[in-house]
């Protein structure tokens, strides 16, 4: 199969990949739908 | 999709984050009742695409450069169209391939890092050849000693038993795509 000559190079870092139950290793953890939301700890308040 | 800059090719490069949607034909193994398919690359000694698993290009020309490379052939390869894969030998199933990592487009198609299949559809390869990929899906997929699973139309069929090259068994096209869509977890293609 002659696909011709190259043309350029895309170098692609999908977000999601496109295989059913993979992950992207580096992708941040979605938060839980149901939890709460942390409170900031005393020392970490803005007076 | 961001402009990158050039290699020491004189290819230009960009990044982009969504995987390229291509063309693709796979050649079909299995065994004789239609059970373990598998996709292989039409080029017989290349490695079976196996369900649910990230594909990876490896180069067998050379093992001093990583696949894809822009002044060798290795690669995942998709095309623009599906004129270009009518002069594949062997075909068995056609089908959309997500492509992405280092993909090096060409004129014609791309050849890719990694690579997984979108949506599968069985073709009569005889048909295909013939007359593209707008005929009516076939009704049978043969079997072939060391496992070659080959779809076929009833005018076909016939053709093949006239000349005596005729399957060891037969399986029903319609059962064989559905487990294929079911084992890779991909939808079917409509065309």
């Amino acid at each position: 199969m002659d696909i011709g000559q190259p043309k350029r190079i895309i170098e692609i870092e999908p977000v999601t990949l496109p295989v059913p139950g993979e992950v992207v290793p580096d992708a941040d953890p979605a938060p839980h739908p149901d939890r709460e939301p942390t409170p900031a700890r005393p020392e970490q308040r803005v007076p | 999709m961001k402009p990158h800059g050039t290699t020491l090719d004189g290819l230009p490069t960009d990044v982009a984050s969504e995987p390229i949607i291509a063309w693709r034909v796979w050649a079909l193994t299995g065994r004789r009742d239609g059970s373990d398919l598998l996709l292989r690359p039409v080029a017989r000694r290349a490695r079976t695409w196996q369900p649910r698993q990230v594909v990876e290009a490896s180069c067998r020309s050379s093992r001093w450069h990583e696949a894809p490379e822009p002044l060798c052939t290795c690669g995942l390869h998709g095309t623009h169209g599906i004129e270009v894969l009518r002069k594949t030998k062997g075909p068995a199933v056609l089908g959309r391939v997500a492509l992405w990592g280092r993909v090096i487009e060409h004129q014609h198609g791309f050849r890719a890092q990694f690579a997984y299949p979108q949506r599968l559809r069985l073709i009569c390869q005889f048909c295909f050849w013939t007359t593209g990929a707008r005929r009516e899906a076939p009704r049978h997929v043969g079997w072939f000693p060391r496992g070659e699973m080959m779809p076929i139309c009833d005018e076909h069929l016939a053709v093949a038993r006239r000349h005596d090259v005729f399957p060891r068994s037969l399986v029903t096209a319609d059962e064989v795509a559905q487990r294929l869509r079911d084992i890779y977890a991909v939808d079917a293609l409509a065309i």
